[in-house]
């Protein structure tokens, strides 16, 4: 790690060991890149006149409706969470989580396998009501009804990373505006909302790039998005190149995304302005304040975890015999495996970049931080395509290594694990970074100078003062990816080495097959061991002393 | 509410049990782990080499045959564990997509160590063989089983099983006299009534793709338009959400795959069951040109470092054993004409399929899908 010589300081290190780390994140992508400004082709016009313009359409709107139903959902229930106290709150505080458990594209199966004209609403009303109610008051595959799906399971992001924020950060701004005679409604919106808006963009910024970016909800739907346009493209047209340039516009999108997303969080700095960091003490409510309040949040828990959970638990009951065996056992440890490793290794890397980024100034810390979360903007076959063609280029070169060892394949890496907790690393980055890098935001410097004019070196330091401090947002940024990489499909399903099933690759060969009832048992072992991960780790966060 | 916390507690703490209890057991081997084989003294011998693979070495057989596949039945896992007890020659498993596996297949070049590559669709088989992953097969037992429409003018693919694409209507909205063709679905009078799938959808696409080479390019846009306009809603969701559709009166007819039908008679939900049986099916054409029939198939790929276990088994799939598995439990029709459909398939009665190779319809898959695209459908 330390170059000898004429660069004697650790931040050349760190800058080093970070730089090599964006390298890697990098490289597979510019395999692809490099095909962006092949010349276009004839499909590309094809695409330009019959597509282009819909698929624009439909996917902003698709993401600037679920962007902000999220917001006012998750940054509203972290709000109440963390201000009032009423009855369950206890509970509530990570019930909320929870619906992150289920990835969108089962929560989509779902809520039509209840909604349709067989499922359990239509057929209670029918056989006991005695009522036909037209099937199209219940549809929800259009528009509206994505919007709610991705609003329902993704608003997590923004209240867990929100909520998080108000925990430790905005005490004394609130008890200030509290003392001065300010209102709950007021001192939400003039002091709340303005000082965690870098949380919440934060956390935004995390729902718009997995709505970018699904596949699953969309196409089931019938939603035709920037995603299915490269999709279609590439597999349907063959034409990789233009998929590409498609994959290209996206990443555009998502570019701008991004930079509003640093505009929108602003220069201001709020950081620890002393050592006293306390909790904010909720207030208690009373009479139909307080029965409001449960209702509104457990009916946001109830739609997003336990309706969705009680079916899939009942279709589980209908197909279980057929279903469990004991490979099942083994599908739950290779998707634990799978995405423990791989969460690790995003949380390492992600601390190691944030870390320089914000050592270091200047242009190269920022181009870098900003590249690091690339890889989220990318669709995951794209990313497959990229990580693929790296590991052939990378076993072509180490062939005559292979030899030696007296191989029996000439494709070792690209045949093995690592290919696909690689992909999964480059893939998820963001998440694991968003947070952490939100975490030493949040610390500021204050300590870090502190340490060092105390002597020590940058290393000590962040083993010992910084580490310390952003445990909290290290571990959130783990549970978050360990659930995503749980959730995860089309790298899963590409990338993977022979006879390497995960819970997600087997829900997902039932499911795609309309055979949603045997898909359930796969789906309710995804959301119950990310439901466990979310619960476990938010016990040791809410134990973190401050 | 907080009975369904309790019950999720102990659900977790049931699962944090197994978690914990198979964590700690016998460490799997499916990692890169595989490739070490210093024992392996062989040199230079690379196609060789490949059949004493580590991952085989390891189980009792010494073969393997490595199979890329995009079907995903568990008939299909029984089949492979019927082949490996016969032959012993154990099956690997990489399944996906079946335009990703043909990207990665493409990729791994001459260094797969894929042998077989299977998926559900002519089109899609064409493509494999476009992209040059696959290679010609000289078996008599082939060319017996499959017959000649049914496999690739080269012998790249065979067709190991068939679905049709069928009319699903409501008895008490629409009188059989009133089916004829697909090409009818397309006039005035099935104006908001028929239910079809997005042109997303391959089955749609080499649908459509037939009709090219049966109508020719100009009427079948025509009519793709007349659908367009026929059509009950925006397309949306599978095959069986068609059906349930017109059960559910938003249309009165909806096209789908016979096989989905099969799956939804015996359905674990009962309603399912309800409303496929509350539809009568109909067998599109056969005053003229024949039901739209579409294959699984599989071929050996290119680069297969097991070809001979590969041919075997293909031909396993192939054979009669096989072949009535897939009608019986997949509602399937089987390829080989010596083979009996099952009970409930054969009540659907007989019918007559189209008459062109199937090869058409990966020829005609990128003129279809851009017809679609510029009649506007979704």
């Amino acid at each position: 790690m330390k170059i000898k010589g004429r660069v004697p300081t650790t931040v050349s290190g760190w800058g080093a060991l970070a730089l090599f780390s964006v390298l890697l994140l990098v490289l597979p992508s510019s395999f692809l890149v490099i095909r962006i400004f092949q010349p276009a082709s004839e499909n590309w016009e094809h695409i330009r006149e019959y597509m282009l313009q819909n698929y624009m359409m439909d996917t902003l709107l698709l993401a600037f409706w679920t962007g902000l139903f999220s917001v006012a959902i998750g940054t509203a229930l972290a709000w109440i969470v963390s201000a009032y106290d009423f009855p369950f709150r206890g509970t509530l505080k990570w019930a909320l989580l929870m619906p992150l458990a289920i990835p969108p594209y089962i929560g989509a199966y779902t809520y039509h396998g209840m909604l349709n004209y067989t499922g359990v609403i239509q057929v209670t009303l029918r056989d006991h009501f005695d009522t036909e109610v037209s099937q199209r008051y219940f549809d929800i595959m259009n528009m509206p009804g994505a919007v709610f799906i991705f609003t329902i399971f993704l608003y997590p992001y923004i209240y867990a990373i929100t909520r998080a924020f108000f925990a430790r950060q905005a005490t004394s701004l609130v008890e200030n505006a509290r003392v001065l005679g300010s209102g709950p409604v007021r001192t939400f919106l003039y002091v709340v909302v303005p000082v965690a808006r870098g949380a919440i963009v934060a956390g935004v910024t995390l729902v718009v790039l997995e709505v970018l970016n699904d596949y699953g909800v969309v196409s089931y739907f019938g939603i035709q998005t920037f995603s299915t346009a490269i999709f279609q493209t590439w597999f349907a047209f063959g034409d990789l190149d233009a998929a590409i340039k498609l994959a290209g516009i996206l990443m555009g999108i998502v570019l701008v995304l991004l930079l509003l997303e640093k505009f929108l969080r602003g220069r201001r700095q709020f950081s620890y302005s002393n050592t006293k960091v306390s909790p904010l003490k909720p207030q208690s409510l009373k009479g139909w304040q307080k029965w409001l309040t449960v209702a509104f949040t457990g009916s946001i828990f109830c739609l997003g975890f336990v309706i969705p959970v009680a079916q899939l638990t009942y279709w589980s009951v209908l197909t279980y015999e057929d279903i469990f065996s004991e490979t099942f056992l083994t599908l739950i440890r290779n998707s634990a495996l799978a995405a423990g490793t791989a969460a690790l290794g995003v949380v390492v890397i992600a601390v190691v970049i944030a870390n320089f980024t914000r050592m270091a100034k200047g242009v190269v810390p920022a181009v870098t931080s900003r590249l690091t979360v690339l890889g989220y903007s990318i669709p995951g076959a794209v990313i497959a395509v990229g990580v693929i063609s790296f590991f052939i280029y990378l076993d072509e070169k180490l062939a005559a290594l292979y030899d030696l060892t007296g191989a029996s394949s000439a494709l070792v890496l690209s045949t093995s694990l690592i290919m696909l907790l690689f992909a999964y690393i480059i893939r998820f980055m963001a998440v694991g970074y968003n947070s952490i890098e939100a975490g030493f935001d949040k610390i500021g410097m204050k300590f870090t100078e502190a340490s060092r004019t105390l002597g020590m070196g940058w290393t000590e330091t962040f083993l010992r003062v910084d580490l310390k401090m952003i445990r909290p947002a290290v571990f959130s940024g783990f549970i978050l990816v360990f659930v995503d990489i749980l959730k995860e499909l089309p790298l899963t399903l590409i990338l993977r080495p022979f006879n390497f099933e995960t819970l997600a690759s087997m829900a997902y060969r039932y499911a795609s097959d309309e055979r949603i009832q045997e898909a359930a048992l796969s789906s309710m072992f995804i959301v119950l061991v990310s439901g466990i991960a979310m619960f476990i780790f938010h016990i040791l966060i809410e134990k973190e002393p401050n | 509410m907080k009975k369904s916390f309790w019950f999720l507690l102990v659900m977790a703490a049931a699962a944090l049990f197994v978690l914990a209890a198979c964590g700690g057991g016998a460490e799997n081997n499916d990692s890169g782990g595989t490739e070490e084989g210093t024992e392996n003294t062989e040199e230079n011998t690379e196609t060789e080499a490949g059949t004493e693979d580590e991952t085989a070495a390891e189980n009792s057989g010494d073969e393997v045959v490595n199979l890329y596949t995009s079907r995903h039945y568990d008939t299909d896992e029984d089949l492979y564990e019927k082949f490996t007890e016969e032959t012993g020659i154990e099956v690997n498993v990489i399944s996906g997509k079946a335009d990703e596996l043909i990207e990665r297949l493409e990729r791994e070049g001459e260094n797969t160590e894929g042998d077989v590559f299977i998926t559900a669709d002519a089109g899609r088989l064409h493509r494999a063989k476009e992209a040059g992953i696959l290679q010609a097969v000289e078996s008599d037992v082939l060319s017996e089983n499959v017959p000649e429409n049914y496999r690739d003018e080269d012998n790249q693919w065979f067709g190991l099983t068939k679905r049709a694409r069928i009319i699903a209507y409501d008895p008490e909205r629409v009188n059989e006299e009133e089916l004829s063709t697909y090409e009818a679905l397309a006039d005035d009078e099935w104006e908001g009534r028929v239910l079809i799938r997005s042109s997303d959808n391959i089955y749609n696409q080499s649908l459509v793709a037939s009709l090219i080479a049966i109508n020719g390019t100009e009427e079948t846009k025509v009519w793709a338009e007349g659908i367009v306009n026929n059509m009950a809603r925006d397309p949306q969701g599978g095959d069986r959400d068609q059906a349930k559709g017109v059960a559910a009166g938003e249309g009165d007819v909806a096209v789908m795959n016979s096989y989905y039908y099969g799956h939804m008679l015996n359905s674990a939900e009962d309603e399912e069951v309800k409303v496929a049986e509350g539809l009568e099916i109909f067998f599109p054409n056969q005053e003229t040109t024949g039901t739209h029939v579409n294959v699984s198939g599989a071929g050996v790929i290119n680069n297969s470092p097991n070809k001979e276990a590969a041919v075997q088994f293909i031909e396993f799939l192939s054979s009669p054993e096989a072949q009535g598995e897939f009608s019986e439990a997949n509602y399937e029709f089987p390829v080989n004409p010596e083979v009996e459909p099952s009970e409930l398939l054969q009540s659907w009665g007989d019918f007559k399929e189209q008459d062109i190779n199937l090869t058409q319809l990966g020829e005609n898959n990128k003129e279809a899908l851009m017809l679609m695209n510029e009649v506007g459908w979704k």
